[in-house]
């Protein structure tokens, strides 16, 4: 059996309190949403907060609040609630099929939108889906509040520009516009527990239900220290009818955006190989479901 | 420092002093005796800490038990009937679904779950509702057939 290291816990009841106790742990404290990474850091011995700083009982973080021109997505959310609302599944369906694929379902009953996200670990499934679809990141602190885009705020393994004395509260994405279609695919040995080998998001938005590609952004995933645009696959695409042959040529740009590993999961030369295979299938999909078909 | 919590296990009110870096899984097993529980890779990974936490299955090895205070919570000893075995179980002794046992008590929490929620699952749904269990015995075959034969059942 792994044993915890000893540790305070610290329930909150509303953020402010929450913000209060994280500024006076310094950097001694740490949040604790979910628990299925910081825990398993933990029994590794990598991590030894003096303090854990529970969020769970800190109403309205936990659900979805309408916003001006999308949704707010409360960061202690758990994974199988994502999945529950229709809203989710209709209209940010790339979001429902990413939480789909997480961990196991025993995980997505723990783990939190939140937790996903300021973990950064590289092959993070909500991500590439968030940042495909352009999301931004409510970060609290005493008396203090900023937002970022994700892409911003992701930085490396493990790394993102959140303070010490921050805390992540929502999740802010908008509504995608008409002519708008997405979708993440994972590259996996097993269906389930499993990190990606590659995974690539898509969401394209056309000017027209015949038109040519307004906006486009490819992210991909598990290639690179953390998910990242195929910056001259979207060049590419934007501007431009979105026909087969565009496809194929973004998709082999998207190969060369890539710094993979070589690791146990797969070689560096196979990921770029299926980085290509797989975002031009995205990209299908994702006119595929703008056509209707 | 040690806090007085209660744990609500198989409708039964427990108060327990806990250390917060006690998992949910030791102090059912260890405190509360409910050695149903099992501990396996203790990381998340196996399922077979499994345990029924306010209607959700969860890794018990990866909830700490004072996270658990006020919460309802259900282990293998809260599924039989008193002498009556769950339509679950039933099905899992019925079609040779238990080997050595030790992913067993999770596979059936898991299943019930599922059967609570979904009453006509497809073999896929099953396979998916099943993926956070491992069995290193039987190769699932067995304990798919078992749980599908529990969803008849149950219906009737």
């Amino acid at each position: 059996m792994h044993l915890l290291p000893k540790f305070d816990f610290y329930e909150a009841y509303d953020m402010g309190e929450a913000c209060k106790v994280l500024a006076e742990m310094k950097s001694e404290g740490k949040i604790i949403a979910g628990g299925t990474d910081i825990m398993v850091n933990m029994k590794k011995g990598l991590l030894s907060p003096k303090c854990l700083i529970s969020l769970a009982r800190i109403p309205g973080l936990s659900g979805i609040e309408p916003t001006s021109g999308g949704i707010a997505i409360g960061s202690n959310l758990i994974v199988s609630k994502l999945l529950e609302f229709d809203l989710i599944r209709k209209k940010y369906n790339l979001l429902s099929k990413a939480a789909s694929v997480l961990g196991s379902p025993l995980i997505r009953n723990r783990a939190t939108i939140g937790g996903n996200i300021v973990t950064a670990r590289p092959a993070a499934d909500l991500p590439p889906p968030l940042m495909a679809m352009g999301a931004r990141v409510v970060l609290k602190s005493k008396g203090k509040e900023r937002e970022l885009a994700l892409d911003d705020f992701l930085v490396g393994p493990g790394q993102t520009k959140i303070k010490s004395t921050e805390i992540l509260v929502s999740i802010i994405v908008d509504e995608p516009p008409p002519f708008t279609g997405g979708d993440y695919i994972k590259l996996m040995h097993r269906n389930a527990l499993e990190i990606a080998i590659v995974a690539v998001a898509v969401q394209i938005t056309l000017d027209g239900p015949d038109g040519s590609i307004k906006n486009a952004r490819v992210i991909l995933s598990s290639v690179a220290p953390k998910a990242i645009h195929a910056v001259s696959a979207e060049k590419v695409l934007i501007g431009e009818k979105p026909t087969e042959k565009l496809f194929k040529k973004a998709a082999a740009l998207a190969s060369t955006d890539c710094t993979p590993i070589t690791d146990i999961r797969g070689g560096a030369q196979y990921r770029c190989a299926m980085v290509e295979t797989l975002t031009h299938r995205a990209l299908s999909a994702a006119l595929r479901q703008i056509k209707g078909k | 420092m040690k806090r007085i919590i209660t744990l609500n296990v198989n409708e039964k009110e427990y108060e327990v002093a806990v250390a917060p870096n006690r998992t949910l899984a030791q102090v059912l097993r260890e405190d509360l005796n409910l050695l149903g529980t099992k501990i396996g890779c203790d990381m998340g990974d196996c399922g077979a800490c499994t345990v029924i936490l306010d209607d959700r299955p969860v890794n018990s090895c990866l909830v700490l038990a004072v996270q658990a205070n006020e919460r309802k919570i259900t282990t293998i000893e809260g599924v039989a009937d008193g002498p009556h075995l769950h339509p679950v179980q039933q099905a899992f002794v019925e079609h040779g679904a238990i080997q050595c046992g030790f992913c067993s008590p999770g596979m059936i929490l898991s299943a019930k779950s599922l059967l609570e929620k979904n009453s006509k699952p497809t073999e896929y749904e099953i396979r998916e509702a099943l993926s956070g269990n491992l069995c290193r015995c039987t190769g699932y075959q067995k304990i798919v057939e078992a749980v599908k034969a529990a969803s008849q059942t149950m219906k009737k």
